[in-house]
């Protein structure tokens, strides 16, 4: 079963085609990969599913219920949920704190609110950062707070943009085996990077954009033997 | 546990001290200025729910300042409807206004929402100003005299004294600490400051922004519209400049920035340091202690000229202590005393 079908979706800004006709399904439970060149048009892509901009044309249908022109939070109580390239923590909150404002999509007790909380920091590792404050944090620990709130509201689909954007590689290592470890809870995920060593580990099916438009889709396999998505990356005289 | 207890024990001890104080202290003009320190809490408390939790930084506020005030004077004036009662229709209309500017201002963030603000306070003070059949216009409406407030015939008070404004006042500030504390620890307080630190990463994290923008307004104005009647039924006179100017605006900013915003205690930290400041100012007293010091003789020019011209410094000397604490205590006074405990308890360890 498909938990997000992606049906000719284009964005326009002005003259230019930021996406144009993109279409592909994420199957339920599964990690699809999104790939391409800096500007192919990923996170805005992003952007149209989670109701930052509404898509030009075409049709996002999540879990069965068509998206298009539903507010990000909105999406976000229907079960799908973003983290963003540019780390956004709550700074002046302490950790945990940030982590309660995703949990209270589901609950209004602080109380119970607060377990969530802690429950998702346990799956990033980071108890024991709690009570610190979350705009002091080192950027390895602020792309997994991202995740911890995200998690902690609930969702089905979880859609990281980068994650692994400037870490070191024992870092990137770690959220790999995050990503994994989601992965076996049963959540569905699309994932933008750019390391692609990270990207074939990790993922089922790979969708490659360049210039806004749907290149190839396929497993890891066929992506990276296709002579298109080579050229694409390397240029073609190399071919 | 035993901190949250001394700090219980503090606030029940400096209330009893207050519910106490007009027994001991029956000097008018003593009176009267914990009554302006309580109406300072109250316009600074009110502000900072929507300014210093949610990070809308209104310059505005005397707009519902001034629908309280004024809904509640004309009603009395009128149609001779007890201020008690009058109040509630100044509620009323000031949820209606909050809403429609909130659907107008909320469309804009950051420096463009503190802009419209501004602008749509001056709108209701020139309607306060030419809308005369309703407001009386530049002349202002004065009530002097209020009826007894009685409870099942009998005389609670008759108004006569400054004591049932002191308790009234008291009464109002707690309100507003207590509003302020309860939001500070429900989902609101945390959504408030969740859309001050960063609205978009909020928006995904399903918070309704214009929503919560709203409700924090409407607390926020509704009572502010409390504070504005308080004030026009113990000032008897209400006019345009005094309750709905940019100046009123700019003040009731002043106590939380000073103060610290987003913190519950900021704003009483603001008043303590503005009211007295006002005051001294005001009523020429640095040039009285000046004089009596000797630094300065009264009959000499210096001192002709502070005693004409200081009383009206106090915006220039509001700008300078905002630029001062800009610079040294951008967190404000609250801010500060925790930086400085923080800073004991590491050298402490």
């Amino acid at each position: 079963m498909a938990m997000l079908e992606i049906s000719h979706v284009s964005k326009f800004f002005g003259g230019l085609a930021a996406n144009s006709d993109v279409s592909f399904s994420v199957e339920a439970g599964s990690i699809m990969g999104l790939i391409g060149p800096n500007g192919a048009g990923k996170t805005t892509l992003f952007n149209c599913i989670t109701g930052y901009y509404p898509p030009s044309r075409g049709e996002v249908v999540f879990d069965g219920r068509r998206m298009n022109g539903l507010q990000p939070d909105r999406v976000c109580k229907l079960g799908m949920v973003r983290t963003w390239q540019k780390v956004r923590p709550l700074a002046k909150l302490s950790v945990v704190d940030n982590v309660m404002v995703g949990a209270l999509a589901r609950t209004s007790s602080l109380r119970k609110a607060r377990e969530m909380a802690m429950e998702q920091l346990k799956v990033v590792r980071m108890e024991h950062r709690a009570a610190f404050p979350a705009g002091g944090l080192p950027i390895g620990e602020r792309k997994k707070l991202e995740v911890a709130r995200a998690l902690a509201t609930g969702p089905k689909l979880l859609l990281l943009d980068e994650v692994m954007g400037g870490l070191n590689p024992a870092e990137s290592e770690e959220i790999i085996q995050l990503i994994l470890d989601i992965k076996a809870r049963g959540l569905t995920q699309m994932v933008i990077e750019h390391d692609m060593k990270a990207i074939m580990r990790i993922s089922d099916r790979i969708v490659v954009l360049t210039s806004g438009e749907k290149l190839t889709e396929g497993t890891p396999q066929e992506v990276v033997n296709n002579q298109d998505v080579i050229d694409a990356y390397l240029g073609e005289s190399h071919a | 546990m035993t901190k949250t207890l001394l700090k219980a024990a503090a606030f029940l001890a400096i209330l009893g001290g207050l519910l106490a104080l007009p027994r001991f202290m029956d000097s008018p003009y003593a009176l009267h200025m914990m009554i302006l320190l309580f109406l300072s809490v109250s316009q600074g408390e009110s502000w900072n729910i929507l300014g210093g939790y949610a990070g809308q930084h209104s310059v505005g506020h005397a707009a519902y300042f001034g629908v309280g005030a004024y809904t509640t004077m004309m009603l009395m004036q009128a149609k001779g409807i007890a201020p008690w009662i009058g109040v509630w229709a100044g509620v009323a209309a000031v949820i209606v206004v909050a809403l429609v500017i909130g659907s107008i201002c909320f469309r804009l963030r950051g420096p463009y929402f503190v802009l419209a603000s501004i602008a749509v306070a001056e709108i209701m003070r020139l309607s306060a100003i030419n809308l005369t059949g309703l407001t009386n216009g530049a002349e202002g409406i004065l009530v002097t005299e209020l009826p007894a407030f009685r409870i099942g015939g009998r005389v609670i008070t008759d108004f006569m004294t400054k004591v049932p404004f002191y308790y009234l006042g008291l009464g109002l500030a707690l309100l507003t600490l207590a509003v302020t504390w309860g939001v500070e620890r429900s989902k609101l307080g945390y959504y408030f400051q969740a859309i001050r630190e960063d609205q978009d990463a909020a928006h995904s994290l399903g918070i309704h922004i214009s929503l919560y923008k709203n409700i924090g307004l409407v607390i926020s104005a509704v009572l502010t519209a409390l504070a504005g009647a308080f004030y026009g039924v113990y000032v008897g006179f209400v006019d345009p400049p005094t309750v709905l100017g940019l100046d009123l605006s700019v003040q009731i900013m002043l106590i939380a920035i000073i103060g610290g915003m987003g913190t519950l205690y900021g704003p009483v930290l603001g008043s303590l340091v503005l009211v007295p400041l006002s005051e001294a100012l005001r009523s020429n007293m640095i040039t009285d202690l000046l004089v009596k010091s000797g630094l300065v003789s009264a009959d000499s020019k210096v001192g002709l000229f502070l005693k004409e011209n200081l009383a009206h410094a106090h915006v220039l000397l509001y700008g300078i202590l905002v630029v001062l604490v800009i610079l040294f205590m951008p967190e404000g006074i609250m801010g500060f005393v925790k930086k400085l405990a923080s800073r004991r308890r590491k050298e402490a360890v």
